[in-house]
């Protein structure tokens, strides 16, 4: 099945892996027949058939034979068993195909529903493969009357638990992309952790189970839960399938096979089942905090670039009006330093331009921070002149508190944006009161322990404490215009410079953010930088 | 370019502003520089002929401000006013205040070069007007008070004998001041003489 080994390989490789699952698994089975506790051999025909489809069913047809002849020595002699096998390959492969037209082009372990219509579909069709298999050995007295519904449920069993369990790892293991991922998964010491845990706890819970039937068998949950709620469905899968293997390694050991063997089988298919479960639900939390990230890292670079715009433009326009002059100086065929002068300047405004442009290049690539010393005064000088014309517009009064030398560590046009936001919704705010009572405060000063606050305050009807609960979270907005995303870009651009940003509830607005101060001013304050 | 008309241009980006200046400069404008509304309105002298080019986002005064402080100072000097990203509610601010072009950065450099000719004829023409207007109130300060009073019932639109009776002078006195109007306001019909009387009631 892998890519490395031939198309000719593979299905005597799969006959030849098929008869080592059947030789391992093959444990306290019933009447010398296939009827086993654990069954993980039809998982891996099922991976088999849905990567190749009915071409599988011949060589599974070979497998089944052969590990009849070889595993058990062909105890129901050569028609029935050829008759079981035919059908039991027919039964699996309806459970392949409805699988692979189900699945063919998804993955069947990536969301809860997937998982449940995989589940249901491998159980719906074992139940139906075993009641075809049993009838047909009871009908042939192989099986003794009475006895059928016993065998039935024990093979049911087997081969539910096989396939669930087993399967989801077999799944993983026979793609490129599945290897990859699993190992990026579990390839970390936390794993050795939680099988040791595991191995730990089988092993102290194993003579209980012997004397006790199964009364600490839940302690099983905790490596799984500890896996999957780590390492999601990798995680849970290989921990699920470890503990599988360990338990059949027990029972074999200890030849424990009067215990109710296959209760213990049903616990185990209930703990794969709750494993898989918390392993996708941790996989799809993780997923949408993943694209949610995303999302705003897309939004800051938008923000970002509407800050740069501006910067680019200039070097732009600089460039383009060197270039025109220098086309009329070419045209009056001047060739003398007013010339060259030019085209220096056109060089280094280009400069200016790419510099800028590596700026929101890297901001994409790695949300990287652009640390300079930023005079707290002069970044609320800035923003509110890019405010000044919008604000005479709507009559908002913008009171800016007497500049103080406060020298910050940060990132200039990141803060700006930070500003720009809380300006923009200050601005929203007061556009319900009448004119005249608009007014917007932008206060830094400097608290203990070297720290800079910045307030903005606006006249505003203020939040209450319920908006405040939401305020910052990702996609609430008030606005019919607005992502939502603004407060949230906003305080974790203030969290990445190590400070805090919050709303306070009250009877106008208040949003505040502290920056640790740059550490030559927080020592002596108003010494230059 | 002959003429006294200068590009005074307001800019806070120094290298824009000495690109600009350079293209101008060897367009055979002339042009004069400012690194700030402040340092302009210093500047400022009311002879000044052109126009003004002013960015809007600037350190200090922004250019909206300083554009609205050169209407209240009476500046006759046409305004363009730039900026990097217009949006429409600075380019309805900025024409309410009679901006006479909006140009957005990077410019297109030919539609700066015609909106400064055209901010050059506008100023001409508002010059223009302003001198002849300047004319006319000298003439009309060298008529004597009674040829005020002869010209103010003449464009009333009355005849020489229902004016005569008024002033209580004769009718060829009458003329004779008419014609003396007339030739002191260098006009030769009364439609002349209506518009160059209405100056002074302004």
């Amino acid at each position: 099945m892998r890519p490395s080994l031939s198309r000719h390989l593979q299905y005597p490789a799969f006959v030849g892996l098929y008869l080592l699952f059947d030789w391992a698994t093959y444990i306290d089975p019933m009447y010398g027949l296939n009827i086993t506790p654990w069954n993980p051999d039809p998982a891996l025909g099922l991976v088999f058939w849905l990567i190749h489809g009915r071409k599988a069913a011949l060589p599974w047809f070979v497998a089944l034979l052969s590990a009849e002849v070889l595993v058990r020595g062909m105890p129901a002699g050569l028609p029935l068993t050829l008759l079981c096998s035919a059908w039991l390959v027919l039964g699996y492969g309806i459970i392949g195909e409805a699988l692979r037209r189900r699945f063919s082009s998804s993955n069947m372990f990536d969301n809860r529903r997937r998982l449940l219509t995989w589940a249901g579909i491998v159980m719906a069709g074992t139940l139906f493969n075993a009641v075809g298999y049993m009838s047909l050995l009871s009908l042939t007295g192989r099986i003794p009357a009475g006895e059928w519904a016993t065998a039935l449920l024990r093979f049911g069993v087997g081969d539910t638990v096989g396939m669930l369990v087993s399967m989801p790892l077999i799944w993983v293991l026979v793609s490129e992309r599945g290897r990859e991922r699993l190992r990026s998964a579990i390839w970390r010491w936390e794993t050795l952790a939680y099988l040791a845990l595991g191995g730990f706890v089988l092993w102290s819970v194993f003579g209980s189970i012997l004397r006790c039937e199964y009364k600490h068998f839940y302690f099983l949950f905790l490596p799984v839960i500890w896996a999957a709620s780590r390492q999601g469905l990798y995680g849970a899968v290989l921990a699920v399938f470890a503990l599988q293997l360990c338990i059949i390694t027990l029972v074999k050991w200890s030849h424990a096979v009067h215990i109710q063997f296959y209760e213990l089988q049903l616990l185990d298919a209930m703990l794969a089942l709750v494993g898989f479960f918390i392993g996708i639900v941790v996989d799809e939390v993780r997923q949408v905090s993943h694209e949610l990230k995303h999302t705003m890292r897309l939004a800051a670079a938008g923000e970002m670039a509407a800050a740069l715009a501006h910067e680019l433009n200039q070097p732009l326009t600089a460039l383009s009006t060197y270039g025109k002059a220098c086309e009329y100086l070419l045209e009056r065929g001047e060739s003398g330093p007013l010339l060259q002068n030019a085209i220096g300047h056109m060089i280094v405004e280009s400069g200016r331009a790419a510099e800028v442009v590596r700026r929101l290049r890297d901001f994409f690539r790695t949300g990287a921070m652009q640390l300079e010393v930023v005079e707290a005064s002069a970044l609320i000088a800035g923003i509110a002149r890019q405010f000044t014309p919008q604000f005479h517009e709507h009559g908002i009064e913008l009171v800016l508190a007497p500049p103080q030398p406060l020298a910050i560590n940060a990132d200039r046009l990141q803060l700006e944006l930070v500003l720009r936001n809380l300006l923009a919704n200050a601005q929203d705010a007061v556009l319900g009161q009448s004119r005249g009572r608009r007014r917007i405060t932008l206060r830094a000063e400097r608290l203990d322990g070297g720290r800079l606050r910045l307030s903005v305050e606006d006249s505003g009807p203020g939040i209450s404490s319920s908006l405040a609960a939401r305020l910052f979270e990702p996609f609430v907005s008030s606005k019919a215009s607005g992502l939502g995303l603004g407060l949230v870009l906003s305080r974790s651009i203030v969290e990445a410079h190590g400070g805090q940003l919050w709303a306070e509830v009250g009877s106008h607005g208040i949003f505040r953010f502290i920056l640790p101060l740059a550490r030559a001013t927080a020592a002596s304050p108003g010494e230059p930088q | 370019m002959s003429s006294n008309l200068t590009v005074f241009i307001v800019d806070d980006d120094p290298a824009v502003r000495d690109a600009l200046g350079l293209l101008l400069g060897v367009r055979g404008y002339r042009t004069a520089l400012f690194s700030c509304a402040e340092d302009f309105l210093l500047g400022w002298q009311r002879e000044w002929a052109g126009c003004v080019l002013i960015d809007i986002r600037m350190s200090g005064m922004d250019g909206l401000s300083l554009q609205r402080r050169l209407l209240e100072l009476g500046c006759l000097l046409p305004v363009i006013i730039v900026t990097g990203h217009g949006d429409v509610t600075l380019a309805r601010q900025a024409f309410k205040a009679q901006a006479s072009d909006f140009l957005e950065k990077p410019f297109d450099h030919d539609k700066l070069l015609a909106a400064i000719d055209e901010a050059f004829s506008r100023e001409a023409a508002t010059r223009g007007q302003l001198r002849r207007q300047q004319q006319g109130l000298d003439l009309l300060r060298t008529l004597t008070p009674r040829e005020r009073e002869v010209m103010q019932l003449v464009v009333t639109g009355r005849h020489n004998r229902d004016i005569a009776p008024v002033l209580g002078i004769s009718v060829r006195t009458v003329e004779v001041h008419k014609a003396r109007v007339m030739d002191k306001l260098g006009v030769d019909n009364v439609a002349d003489l209506v518009r160059i009387s209405m100056l002074a009631t302004d």
